[in-house]
């Protein structure tokens, strides 16, 4: 059996999700890194990251996921607002729409440490973790309120920390 | 070291690492709250989804990922698809200069094509490997979705999940 509890998977800008706004491939800030980088703009958008951790049938096996960290780069000025939420996706049977349920989580940094004109690394860590079964997956939603003054974003990317059991 | 061999495998496999080809997509929000999806704008026309199936694999006989199924999750509203057909392609990759080899899989589909897969509603499609076979380093799946679209069709694809069976 394998119970490892220091398990992470990065989760590349390539399978993010954005709603609203104007959204180029580019290179990162740094050299050789990757972004998805939205042009300036008075708006809010939505940014969902898909959690592409392993799911398994069986009770208490699979991934237990425990923290997600995301990187962005709002290097040119901040963002008015960037509110997370974590959802665990209920998926249904054939007929029936799935049930997404809000977790509870804290932040690191902050809401006013993570608007800032900077290189950002913020940590979701979840407050209770659980087990993702088959018939569930993990979306975290990202609401960003840009104020149009030249506030480009770059996201760079996600990593999922969980224990694997198999 | 320990030894694997779990038959209760999931791996969810999110719209953007679909491929789509034929018709105009977007991300979207369209389903439920905070659940994500791409749309296809409607239009009478066949269009074809290629769900690249994100499991391990290894290069020993008989270890890494054995695929049994995979779920397609879906959302048609406005008007009824013609049909919504699932196939599925096991790809040989080759070798330097050599062309991929694309072998057609046996499957079989829960909701009937033309009616139940079709309608208007939230669809959870069953796609079942009629033979199980273990993934080789040097191959993947592709399961391909084909739907044919009425004129005023809207297509919602949320995701994918890969069924299968780890042994490492």
């Amino acid at each position: 059996m394998i119970h490892d509890t220091h398990m992470c998977l990065v989760i590349p800008p390539t399978l993010f999700h954005c709603v609203t706004g104007t959204w180029t491939w580019t290179a990162g800030v740094v050299a050789g890194s990757i972004a998805k980088h939205r042009a300036n703009a008075a708006d809010t958008t939505t940014i969902t990251i898909p959690i592409t951790v392993p799911s398994n049938a069986s009770a208490l096996k699979g991934a237990y996921l425990k923290s997600i960290e995301i990187d962005y780069d709002q290097v040119t000025h901040h963002s008015t607002s960037v509110t997370p939420l974590v959802h665990l996706v209920t998926r249904s049977a054939d007929g029936t729409p799935p049930a997404p349920v809000a977790q509870a989580f804290t932040q690191d940094p902050d809401a006013a440490g993570s608007i800032t004109a900077d290189t950002h690394k913020l940590v979701l860590t979840i407050t209770t973790p659980f087990w993702v079964a088959n018939d569930e997956y993990v979306l975290v939603e990202l609401i960003m309120v840009h104020p149009g003054d030249a506030a480009t974003t770059d996201l760079l990317g996600a990593v999922a920390n969980f224990t694997l059991r198999l | 070291m320990g030894y694997v061999h779990d038959t209760n495998m999931s791996q969810f496999i999110p719209p953007a690492a679909l491929h789509y080809v034929g018709g105009t997509w977007s991300d979207a929000l369209a389903i439920t709250a905070a659940v994500i999806a791409k749309t296809r704008v409607a239009a009478a026309a066949t269009t074809v989804i290629n769900v690249p199936i994100l499991i391990p694999q290894n290069s020993v006989a008989l270890k890494g990922g054995k695929l049994a199924s995979v779920e397609f999750d879906y959302e048609i509203s406005t008007a009824a698809a013609t049909s919504i057909t699932a196939t599925m392609n096991k790809i040989t990759r080759g070798v330097d200069t050599a062309i991929s080899v694309v072998a057609n899989v046996p499957v079989t589909q829960d909701l009937v094509a033309a009616t139940d897969a079709a309608d208007i509603d939230t669809h959870r499609l069953k796609v079942t490997v009629t033979t199980p076979v273990w993934l080789d380093n040097d191959e993947y799946f592709l399961l391909v979705i084909t739907a044919v679209c009425a004129l005023t069709t809207v297509l919602d694809v949320m995701d994918a999940v890969a069924n299968f069976t780890l042994r490492v």
